[in-house]
């Protein structure tokens, strides 16, 4: 915890060993997955358009809906959920590990 | 009875039924029968936060929006519940450990500077209040709709009906049951949208993925290509409204509290998941009620001007439903449920301003020696000052009820999200850098209207509903800039980041 000398400042990209470098990891790994599908997809709509790989996103369906529309409106929310799910299941893991390594009992 | 008394007596009956089950489940609490108690589980709790986060936006104005941009609207959408996933990981279980629950006793504890306080309550505030315009316009939309009477009127009956609610909820003492709230709000939004698919001869079973082929019809029948991209905004206004919703969503105040009414963390945590579930049901229907309500006006006929379409869009739920012949009994459902979702959400939004304007203004700055009573009177006359305010500003409403609310997305965004973010996840943060870092926000939020006229490409950077994307960036830089020219903060806040916010298991 506290030791002699300059102490740690939290800072987001330099976490300190353990716990936090654990966390910031999945946080980085999840918010890599949300910007890329939310932002990365609509520049790939945009960048297509008028294409054939651009008729391919908004002519073929899925769900009667138009690929496009139906990865936006239906899948990018349930993307969201799986997200949320695998940051959830891989905090309680690092959480456990973590709690059991110094031998304290689980929150 | 025709159509308009079925609603309003079916609206009647959802708030009597409210109200007595608040009263009955206060007087098993009161025998301590457990049931129906404060937890009720990791799903209990994500109905708690869905409830809590469905308003008049989620139930009127995004299909109003869709309806009417079509693919642009999508944004709403995506920015509405990508935000949870940013609030989860990067701010939901750390506020918590670091136990401040509003936006203005978080900066006040934090960057440890009463103007900062002051600053934040004054734009949780602000925030309030516009969300409350929306929600407004809302109800008074629905009470025009139903009494067919004006708008104006429909506005201030239904302020009127609002303040009395709170003040008999109030004085009734009856708890808020936001798992009964979510309910009757979902089951009130999806039975009429199945029964508007079924009638016109879609999918009705899963209206979510039938109105696909409603889709394929208007291009087919009525050459309306509902869902070409890009084809009402650029790539950029896509971007910036969906990325400000998103971060608005993390930092607006009355969503980051809901993490404390669950008692440990990791229920907290699986909460999120069930709340963006349930919210996530609500906002795959939206654009179903926009489609339809786009081809029954093609098949009458009754396409409308651009105008006039702007002028209804944000009942287009209801005039979709009277539309295709919905029966007077569902469209009271239908509006019943939008309307307990706008009324319970300016109830709290209402009732946590005025606390915000007696706890964090009055009592910590004006007067600190005010007695309980004296603070409590200032709170009730606040939500009273709050909502003649809102009234007044929802006569003349500036825009539709999506891209009211969105200017409070985007305020928060642009402020609070980065106060929480760097307040949290960098320890050099300091009061200075909070203080410039918030005046920076609003300046940046109100950029459009303050400077639009004379700087073009302001306007362009900074559209008034979707100013984050470059704004909240621009914060953090500001507040990272200021922090550093200006003097550290105490070492006290910086070991209590690193052993209670970030070390706890260590």
């Amino acid at each position: 915890m506290s030791q002699p000398g300059k102490r740690y400042r939290v800072n987001l990209f330099r976490p300190k060993k353990g716990h936090m470098r654990d966390e910031v990891l999945i946080i980085l790994a999840i918010l890599f997955g949300w910007g890329v599908c939310t932002f990365g997809f609509q520049v790939l709509v945009y960048l297509s358009r008028g294409t054939g790989a651009g008729s391919i996103l908004t002519r073929l369906t899925l769900f009667n809906l138009p690929l496009h529309f139906w990865f936006t409106g239906q899948l990018l929310p349930l993307w969201f959920i799986v997200l949320c799910v695998a940051f959830n299941l891989y905090i309680d893991r690092i959480t456990e590990y973590h709690s059991r390594r110094r031998d304290r009992s689980y929150e | 009875m025709n159509d308009s008394s079925w609603s309003i007596f079916v609206v009647l009956c959802v708030f009597l039924c409210f109200i007595l089950v608040g009263l009955r489940q206060k007087s098993r609490e009161s025998l301590e029968y457990g049931f129906g108690g404060r937890y009720t589980g990791r799903i209990g709790g994500g109905a708690a936060i869905a409830s809590n986060w469905m308003s008049a936006a989620s139930l009127m104005g995004l299909a109003g929006i869709i309806y009417l941009r079509g693919y642009q609207g999508l944004a709403y959408v995506i920015g509405w519940t990508g935000g949870y996933v940013l609030l989860l990981v990067l701010l939901a279980t750390q506020i918590r450990r670091f136990g401040k629950f509003t936006a203005p006793e978080f900066v006040g504890e934090r960057y440890g500077s009463p103007v900062a306080r002051l600053v934040a309550a004054v734009i949780s505030i602000a925030i309030s209040v516009i969300y409350c315009v929306a929600q407004f316009k809302g109800i008074g939309m629905i009470f025009s709709f139903m009494f067919d009477i004006d708008y104006e009127q429909g506005v201030m009956f239904g302020a009127l009906a609002v303040v009395s609610y709170i003040v008999l909820s109030g004085m009734l003492g009856v708890p808020r049951n936001q798992q009964l709230q979510y309910l009757v709000i979902s089951v009130s939004f999806i039975i009429p949208l199945m029964w508007l698919a079924r009638k016109l001869g879609y999918f009705w079973l899963l209206p979510q993925f039938g109105y696909g082929r409603a889709i394929t019809d208007l291009s087919r029948q009525f050459s309306i290509d509902f869902a070409l991209p890009f084809a009402n905004g650029t790539l950029f206004e896509w971007c910036a409204l969906c990325f400000t919703l998103m971060v608005g969503t993390a930092g607006l105040p009355h969503v980051l509290s809901r993490f404390y009414t669950v008692p440990n963390l990791r229920d907290a945590r699986w909460s999120v998941v069930w709340g963006l579930f349930f919210i996530a049901l609500i906002y795959w229907s939206a654009p179903a009620f926009a489609v339809f309500g786009r081809l029954l006006e093609a098949r009458h006929g009754a396409l409308l001007p651009e105008a006039a379409a702007r002028g209804m869009a944000d009942i287009i739920v209801l005039k979709t439903a009277v539309l295709a012949g919905v029966p007077g009994w569902l469209i009271g459902v239908l509006a019943a449920g939008a309307l307990s979702a706008a009324f319970f959400t300016v109830a709290g939004l209402l009732m946590t301003g005025a606390a915000s304007i007696s706890h964090d203004i009055y009592y910590s700055i004006v007067n600190p020696t005010a007695s309980e009573s004296a603070r409590m009177q200032v709170a009730k006359g606040g939500t009273l000052v709050l909502a003649v305010v809102v009234m007044l500003l929802a006569l003349d409403p500036p825009g539709l009820i999506a891209e009211i609310t969105a200017v409070a997305f985007a305020l928060a965004g642009n402020t609070i999200f980065p106060l929480f973010l760097l307040g949290i996840w960098w320890g050099r943060a300091n009061r200075y850098g909070a203080i410039a870092g918030m005046l920076t926000g609003i300046l940046c939020t109100f950029a459009h209207p303050l400077f639009g006229g004379a700087l073009p490409r302001v306007a362009a950077l900074f559209p008034v509903t979707s100013s984050a994307l470059c704004g909240a960036p621009l914060v953090v830089c500001v507040m990272i800039a200021v922090s550093l020219l200006t003097p550290a903060p105490p070492a006290e806040m910086g070991r209590f980041l690193e052993e209670e916010v970030h070390g706890h298991l260590d």
